[in-house]
């Protein structure tokens, strides 16, 4: 077998990528020919920052949902021969249906690089989109009180806040993923108190938390309607709450092995307190508009005011915030990779991957490059969609 | 400019055409616009929001924005065209020849720099002034501006002075080069009515002192009679009708005019036996305009295929008088205006409300690192007495700072009062809280809101608004119930039942505040505070807001409190009227009572403050010193001795000494003040209207 030329490896990758073109073109082209009734969303596509920002996250988001039909190894085997191979290497004595290449290298593992990227890609989006999603629920439940209530709430919530972020972020980190914070605590019931289990433990319940008083303070007057919604969303809730932060499923569908709660917990901790305070100064300033001034004339409980009244209308900064804080953490998921925090070695989540192929830069750059190149486009394809976002959510 | 003499227009916009391009289509702004304004003459220019009086106002400046374009005419500023001048000679021009005066004075000014850096840089700029000469003639302007002790506003900065003095700095500003021309947009509008009696009086004078011809741009009729010589009204982005004030005034040509004033509320008009005639359908939108005349559909002399055919040109009615109508030779303008429905005036009721001694205390915490430091108190509300009966309407008058809100929010139990009694019907609730309040306490009192474009929640659909009123009012036993019931709610409120499904931004102003009405009255309220219902809505729509809230009042015998600064409205529609200054009540009475000497001095003034859009009226003129005082700081005293005229008529320095007892001059009329009976006894009316 040959090796292939550069130009033969971009054909041959923009190929495997088919499905991921496929579904952007769908995607576009029912957008856009809708673009006028998908309010905020129908906007983007006149904004051609927000379209390329769009497109740029899309191809991320389909590649970690396509990434079994993309890759072309199996991202953990290591075939002879192949260790720190270049890019467009061929196989040495493929077996019956291997893909003929190493189309971005191999590794200093002698593995896929290109597999690995593909593969990173659905272990960063698997826990960066849902990890900010919890640092804006506890964010939201925090700061939707501090901003209305104002007074002593507002003073301690807001030093807790400074608190957390006056402290380095990596040192941080490093405290809650070290193997004696983790172990140390007293077990009670199997389960152990230790720090990040306890911070698991307290930050997962602020959804069951928000959306039982959502459902509560709007439909208290309908006690049938009321006890559904809240019904469900408590059956719901706690089912996969046991299971995250305490491991206890009895169906074991919900479970996160420890690393990876670790993880988890530290970024939602690191990235509520930011959140916190956006969302209380939103809500400052709606606070004085009169349509809440009608809903307590009426009567109406502080809740219901501010999670229907206020918090739609602070939708607009806080999506971009939310597009914005993704890429924060994309990269502080990275960074701990790098540092070899919460993740298992063999992961190919591209903060490792740019860490082990670090070694070899001078000789081998490519394994470290290509996943530092995937980094880089996503967080920027989630800046560019948060500007063309702040961009269109401003003109009319 | 060689060409141009002081005999020919200072400013000369002929066929004037605005366009702003939006990614979806062309909107034109202005169409076919024409006028001229002569050197010392004022040019009032009249609409309504969205007649594109403010765009013409800035082509004159050439400060279109990225959007905005000039597609057609031209403006010549003494013999020069501005639309095809360069940026660096409009450089030259803008403020220096041409000057503008927005419409919010804090917006204008610079809060880094110190009043008299800002006044100087002027001069400095354009003529090249040195620093020393151009302080010097910046506080010789800040004193032709009548602003107290110059050195010391010099040396201000904005934030320290009143909006008052914010507004005559930024028109001392405009004067520093001496401008040929100068352009006021809205310029009181942000102002209290004594406030704005004292600029306005002032833009006049200076007017006539310096020689400046002014574009002055208001909504307010009133206004421009008081300070214009000419005056264009303008109706969606064209000019209708243009010419002398008085002839507009009393001879109109148009019907738009014509209409306008028959929409505002004049001296002598009643809500029974007079009642306003509101302009009907809705102000189109600019890409909504109809062919032919846009006045056409809410016109009532329209003419189908002759009114709605080609564009209507304008046409000479008179020396220097201009009408763009077809048929303003048909028409008979002296027509009485068509019969009309009158009401009987209802009678009044048990007492509903009842208030006493009511005292409403804040403690603000003065400064300090850790919010300690001295405590002030502010007492935004002293000994408020009053009673309000059932289908009564009782008028809250006053200006910002007066305690009218404060009033409103411990009535609605969002505060809690400091001392004294409320009285709704046989229960006390000055200490309920309305958390505590029950569900009928609640739905009985309720609050219809000043800014129409806040009042509605601007992502929940009209329908689901006023559900969840009912629901909170516990009204209507299941959901196809109150569906129901809204949909009745709307036809109360005279809005299509589409309306339901309709977001807040699809609705205009009058539209949104009609929602807020009908939300209001969900849970059938009894008593209803309006806190200036209309004072944001268009002259047009707010007669038929008005007429809304009246027959919604007639029908449900309900008891309003409307709060307003404007005393044409208080005439218009209220019984009985309360006069409040800062935290007083300074006169109640029937409004004939308070309407007629004898005043309060502060009533007096209040009076003769608000500008009325009628040639025939004859006001005395009275224009208060100073601002407003702050609450937290009120002066010893009678309240309004530090502004009052009436003061050296009090023996022995009285009034400064001691708050007022409160005197019964006739039945229920009552008045604080240490005025003796004699002086009382020879006030005169402040309005009258001369013979015709």
């Amino acid at each position: 077998m040959e090796n292939l030329t550069a130009l033969q490896i971009t054909t041959a990758i923009i190929g495997q990528f088919w499905p991921v073109w496929l579904a952007l073109a769908v995607t576009f082209a029912l957008s856009i020919r809708f673009k006028r009734r998908l309010g905020l969303y129908g906007k983007l596509f006149d904004s051609p920052v927000g379209m390329t920002g769009f497109a740029i996250v899309m191809f991320w988001v389909f590649t970690a949902i396509f990434a079994s039909l993309i890759i072309t190894h199996d991202p953990l085997t290591q075939l002879s021969g192949m260790k720190n191979a270049w890019p467009g290497a061929a196989v040495k004595n493929p077996g019956e249906g291997i893909y003929q290449h190493y189309l971005l290298g191999g590794d200093n593992l002698a593995r896929d690089v290109f597999s690995r990227m593909v593969m990173g890609a659905q272990s960063v989006l698997s826990i960066a989109p849902a990890a900010t999603a919890f640092a804006f629920m506890v964010g939201i439940t925090l700061g939707l009180p501090a901003g209305y209530f104002g007074g002593r709430l507002d003073t301690s919530l807001s030093f807790a806040a400074n608190l957390v972020l006056a402290f380095p972020v990596i040192l941080l980190f490093y405290l809650l993923v070290t193997p004696e914070i983790q172990a140390a605590g007293p077990a009670i019931l199997g389960w152990r108190a230790s720090i990040p289990n306890v911070l698991a433990a307290v930050l997962f319940a602020f959804p069951i938390v928000f959306f039982t008083i959502l459902w509560n303070s709007r439909f208290f007057t309908n006690p049938r309607q009321r006890n559904i919604y809240v019904g469900i969303t408590l059956a719901l809730g706690l089912w996969v709450y046991i299971g995250l932060a305490f491991n206890a499923d009895p169906t074991g569908i919900w479970a996160m092995e420890p690393n990876l709660l670790n993880v988890f917990v530290s970024v939602v901790f690191v990235n509520a307190p930011t959140v916190f305070r956006i969302v209380r100064g939103i809500v400052m300033d709606i606070k004085s508009r009169d349509y809440v001034a009608a809903g307590q004339t009426r009567g109406e409980g502080p809740w219901y005011i501010m999670l229907w009244e206020i918090l739609p209308n602070a939708r607009g900064p806080l999506i971009v915030d939310f597009c914005l804080r993704i890429g924060y953490t994309t990269i502080l998921l990275g960074t701990l990779g790098f540092f070899g925090l919460g993740v298992s070695p063999e992961s190919p989540d591209w903060g490792s991957t740019i860490n082990s192929g670090r070694k070899l830069l001078s000789q081998f750059p490519h394994p470290a490059l290509v996943p530092a190149l995937a980094l880089m486009s996503l967080v920027l394809g989630l800046n560019l969609l948060a500007d063309g976002l702040r961009e269109e959510s401003l003109k009319d | 400019m060689a060409d141009w003499t002081p005999d020919q227009p200072i400013l000369e916009i002929d066929n004037l055409s605005i366009s702003f391009f939006t990614r979806l289509r062309e909107i034109p702004a202005v169409m076919d616009f024409s006028c001229s304004v002569m050197a010392g003459e004022a040019m009032g220019l009249v609409g309504e929001s969205g007649c594109g009086k403010s765009t013409v106002a800035l082509a004159v400046m050439r400060y279109l924005g990225k959007t905005g374009r000039i597609t057609e005419g031209s403006i010549r500023f003494k013999g020069r065209d501005l639309t095809t001048m360069s940026e660096a000679e409009l450089a030259r021009i803008r403020g220096s020849e041409i000057a503008m005066i927005y419409q919010e004075p804090m917006a204008s000014l610079n809060p880094a720099m110190t009043i008299g850096a800002q006044l100087a840089e002027v001069p400095m700029i354009h003529e090249g002034m040195s620093k020393a000469d151009a302080l010097k003639l910046a506080r010789q302007i800040v004193a032709d501006v009548r602003l107290p002790d110059p050195d010391r506003m010099l040396a201000s900065y904005p934030h320290q002075l009143s909006g008052g003095q914010q507004q005559r700095i930024v028109i001392a500003m405009a004067l520093m080069s001496k401008p040929a021309l100068l352009i006021l947009d809205e310029p009181t509008t942000a102002l209290d009515v004594t406030v704005e009696a004292g600029i306005v009086d002032l833009v006049k004078d200076l007017g006539e002192k310096y020689g400046t011809s002014m574009l002055f741009i208001s909504h307010n009729l009133g206004l421009v009679l008081e300070v214009c010589d000419r005056i264009t009204v303008m109706y969606s982005g064209e000019a209708v009708e243009t010419g002398a004030v008085a002839e507009v005034f009393n001879t109109m040509r148009h019907p738009y005019t014509q209409a306008l004033f028959r929409s505002i509320p004049l001296p002598g008009a009643d809500k029974n036996s007079r009642p306003l005639v509101a302009i009907p359908g809705n102000f189109p939108l600019p890409h909504e305009r109809p062919q032919g005349c846009n006045f056409g559909p809410r016109c009532d002399y329209f003419q189908d295929g002759r009114c709605n055919g080609a564009d209507v040109p304008m046409a000479d009615v008179g020396p220097r008088h201009e009408s763009r109508c077809l048929r303003w030779s048909e028409i008979d303008w002296d027509a009485p205006i068509a019969a009309r429905k009158t009401h009987e005036k209802t009678p009044v009721g048990e007492v509903v409300l009842r208030m006493e001694d009511l005292r409403k205390y804040y403690e603000v915490a003065g400064g300090g690192v850790f919010g300690g430091g001295m405590k002030k108190v502010v007492k935004a509300n002293e000994t408020l007495s009053f009673e309000a009966r059932e289908g009564e309407t009782l008028a809250i008058v006053g200006e910002s700072g007066c305690g009218k809100s404060t009033f409103a929010k411990v009535l609605m139990g969002l505060e809690t009062a400091t001392s004294g009694k409320i009285m709704l019907y046989d229960r006390d609730i000055q200490n309920t809280p309305i958390e505590k309040r029950n569900v009928d306490t609640v739905s009985g009192v309720q609050m219809v809101f000043q800014n129409p474009f806040d009042t509605l929640n601007p992502s929940m659909s009209v329908g689901r608004q006023i559900i969840r009123a009912l629901e909170i009012f516990g009204q209507g036993a299941s959901d196809e119930d109150r569906k129901q019931r809204m949909l009745e709610l709307l036809d109360l409120v005279k809005l299509p039942r589409a309306f339901a499904d309709r977001m807040p931004r699809q609705l205009s102003g009058g539209q949104k505040q009609r929602v807020g009405i009908a939300r209001a009255f969900a849970g059938g309220a009894k008593v209803v505070v309006a806190d200036e219902p209309v004072s944001a809505l268009d002259v047009s729509v707010q007669a038929a807001v008005t007429d809304l809230l009246m027959d919604i009042q007639r029908e449900n015998r309900t008891t309003l409190l409307f709060i307003s600064h404007d005393l044409s409205i208080v005439r218009y529609l209220s019984d009985r009227v309360m006069v409040m200054y800062l935290g007083h009540v300074v006169e109640m009475g029937s409004t004939d009572q308070v309407f007629q000497p004898p005043y309060h001095p502060y009533t007096e003034a209040l009076l003769s403050a608000v500008p009325i859009a009628d040639t025939h009226v004859k006001k005395n003129r009275i224009v208060l010193e100073g601002d407003i005082p702050s609450a937290m700081n009120p002066p010893p005293g009678c309240p309004f001795q530090t502004r009052c005229r009436w003061k050296s008529q009090v023996p022995g320095g009285l009034c400064e000494r001691e708050v007022p007892p409160i005197r019964d001059l006739a039945s229920g009329h009552q008045i604080k003040c240490h005025l003796p009976a004699e002086v009382f006894a020879t006030m005169e009316p402040v309005i009258q209207i001369a013979a015709e």
